[in-house]
């Protein structure tokens, strides 16, 4: 069965790389960007299931990837959480009305992390691992 | 002086006394233009339509008094330089007055020309660098708070790699640890965590502090909420071997709070009680209502640990303060936690304070004020002292789709109202408390500031949000609908806080019949028919 991919875009690539071994010892397989411009890039050309987004990029910022992933009819099925240092109570807000999923601050707790991320797959009907 | 003219506004009833001051005046070295009134609200609107460089002030006027004079010019014009010019030799009066933010205090017939034009240029001078003073006191609160919160928001990505890292290997994911190694990482662990709970408090006081927090007020069980505190500070509390118990009072109203703050506080609390409280000792939190005062529920926070000495007391609220002798140095944190915790309970419009038995232990005590419907809508009906223009109410009806409900089916409801709160507003919206009293349907009430045109793009937000959730759709139908919130025609000719009473009982009123609950209504008409 294949895996759900998961894009991850962050800048910075510890944080990326941690995630990354994160989500593969939890049997997803994953795609990485570094900032807004190949986030939308690489989810025309992987097709993830679901994007992990931080708020903080180059090249636009979470919010701009977040409106240009809703507004593109190709991409706007892609279910986004957004995981990043910034204040909770002001973005929270903004970014669930700007129609993520889910919001995480860092550091996120693990458990709770993966347990959204199958979730939210299943809602929109991915290959989960088993 | 510059060559400008300086404008004063002389302040005087007794036209001798004006003249006198006119004619000294005009005799000074610099130009000097006059205008002379001789009533206090006379001279409030002369310097609201064009502030003067300088008020002279006679202190009995005819339509205001001694003191009250002086404090009057001071509360409506804080800006500008007042010299009290006064019959009386009053040497205490004079001092309160300069304490009270009054330039100079002069006695009539007691100075020259020289004089005078001296008092009012260094007034002048004094109330300008006052005002500069308190304008980089300002800046600098502003810089430091925007610093906090920069400082705090760099030190979390680091923080977050040293916590991600430390936990993948704790979890074995880059290969298996020795028991002596997987006791280190826990240590890092620890500390990480530690360090984020300090990040944290850093930041939530700046926040604080600049005036950031703006409360989500809901109707609340107060019990509930300390049963959630109770229970997630338990682990907490069996490590250190103290006992957690809590004690409701039964007939406790429904609050108005921000839960997630209400939290905030009564873990800040527990935590302190345990962190203070040696083994085997115990923290009791409690709730109830004093007869004496109807409008706020009490809760208490008591230990058993080493108590507050009294000088400890007056510190113990403020930044930074830290118990010399704490129990557990292990768990030190910055000192912030008392400090937001009053900032909060203040925030919810209650009163925090401590009482002690050195040597036995301590209660925290902080009030909350008693749920009220209007008291709920005010911040989102209202802006800048007046009623917003028009109101919806949206319903949000769950209903379960099997008989009985899905097992899980109060999680999903609760999911729910969670989703729903994040679709609206938080300055404008706000979703009324469940009621629970239908059965398993629920139904949900947002009242927004708006107009059935905009409500549209909430209902379908709403819709689209609740239509992601797997639960939701596996378990349950939903239906929601929005009516506009009639107001009484001659509603803006009352007082604004009769303009929220208003909206509130339309508000219930429609929530009443829509639920169906006809016996509200018909017990006021059998009182009309009688």
């Amino acid at each position: 069965m294949e895996k759900a991919k998961i894009l991850i875009v962050d800048d910075d690539p510890d944080l990326r790389q941690a995630l990354k071994l994160r989500l593969r010892a939890n049997q997803y397989d994953t795609v990485h960007a570094v900032d807004g411009y190949s986030a939308i890039a690489l989810a025309y050309k992987e097709h993830p299931q679901l994007i992990i987004l931080d708020l903080g990029l180059p090249a636009g910022d979470g919010f701009v990837v977040l409106d240009r992933l809703q507004k593109d009819d190709k991409l706007s099925g892609i279910p986004v959480i957004v995981l990043t240092a910034r204040d909770a109570p002001s973005s929270e807000q903004r970014c669930l009305h700007a129609g993520a999923a889910a919001f995480f601050q860092k550091p996120a707790d693990n458990a709770e992390l993966l347990g959204v991320i199958r979730a939210t797959l299943k809602t929109t009907g991915s290959v989960l691992p088993s | 002086m510059t060559d400008e003219s300086t404008h004063v506004l002389l302040i005087e009833d007794n036209p001798g006394d004006a003249d006198l001051v006119r004619l000294r005046l005009t005799e000074g070295k610099s130009p000097v233009d006059v205008s002379c009134v001789d009533k206090l609200s006379d001279g409030l609107a002369s310097i609201n339509k064009e502030p003067p460089s300088v008020v002279l002030l006679d202190l009995n006027l005819p339509d205001s008094h001694g003191a009250e004079t002086f404090r009057t010019v001071l509360e409506k014009a804080p800006d500008v330089p007042v010299v009290i010019l006064s019959g009386q030799d009053d040497e205490a009066l004079a001092i309160k007055a300069v304490h009270q933010g009054v330039q100079d205090y002069l006695v009539k017939g007691d100075f020259t020309a020289h004089h005078l034009e001296r008092a009012m240029h260094y007034a002048v001078e004094r109330q300008a660098l006052l005002r500069s003073l308190e304008m980089s006191r300002k800046q600098q609160l502003e810089f430091k708070n925007h610093f906090l919160s920069h400082v705090s928001h760099e030190l979390r990505t680091p923080l977050t790699c040293i916590h991600q890292f430390a936990s993948i290997l704790f979890d074995g994911l880059a290969g298996d640890l020795t028991a002596d190694q997987r006791d280190h990482v826990r240590t890092i662990l620890k500390s990480a965590n530690q360090l984020h709970a300090m990040v944290r408090d850093l930041l939530e006081a700046a926040r604080v502090e600049s005036g950031k927090i703006h409360l989500e007020p809901r109707c609340l069980t107060i019990g509930d909420l300390i049963q959630q505190a109770v229970t997630m500070m338990s682990p907490t509390a069996r490590e250190k071997g103290i006992g957690l118990e809590m004690g409701l009072d039964s007939r406790i109203p429904l609050i108005c709070g921000d839960p997630d703050r209400v939290i905030e506080i009564l873990i800040n609390l527990i935590d302190n009680g345990i962190k203070f409280t040696p083994r085997d000792g115990s923290v009791m939190v409690k709730a109830c209502m004093l007869d004496h005062d109807t409008d706020f529920v009490y809760i208490s926070v008591t230990d058993t640990g080493r108590g507050i000495t009294p000088e400890a007391k007056a510190l113990i609220f403020e930044r930074l303060y830290q118990d010399p002798n704490a129990v557990d140095n292990n768990r030190k944190g910055l000192g912030l936690g008392l400090y937001i915790t009053k900032e909060l309970v203040n925030l919810h419009g209650g009163k925090i304070w401590v009482t002690s038995d050195p040597g036995h232990g301590s209660t925290f005590t902080f009030t909350l004020p008693v749920y009220s419907l209007p008291k709920l809508l005010s911040p989102v009906i209202t802006y800048k002292g007046r009623l917003r223009d028009a109101f919806v109410v949206v319903a949000v009806a769950l209903a379960p789709i099997s008989e009985p409900p899905a097992s899980n089916w109060k999680e999903t409801s609760e999911r729910c109202l969670e989703i729903l709160r994040r679709c609206i507003y938080l300055d404008k919206d706000v979703v009324l408390p469940g009621m629970g009293i239908t059965g398993p349907a629920e139904t949900f009430y947002v009242v927004a500031s708006t107009d059935l045109a905009r409500a549209d793009i909430m209902m379908t937000r709403i819709r689209e949000q609740l239509d992601r959730q797997v639960e939701f759709k596996a378990n349950g139908r939903l239906t929601v609908s929005a009516k506009a919130v009639p107001l009484p025609e001659d509603i803006s000719a009352r007082p604004l806080e009769a303009q929220v009473e208003a909206v509130a009982n339309s508000v219930t009123e429609m929530v009443l019949s829509d639920l169906g609950l006809k016996c509200f209504s018909r017990t006021q008409e059998a009182k009309q028919n009688n």
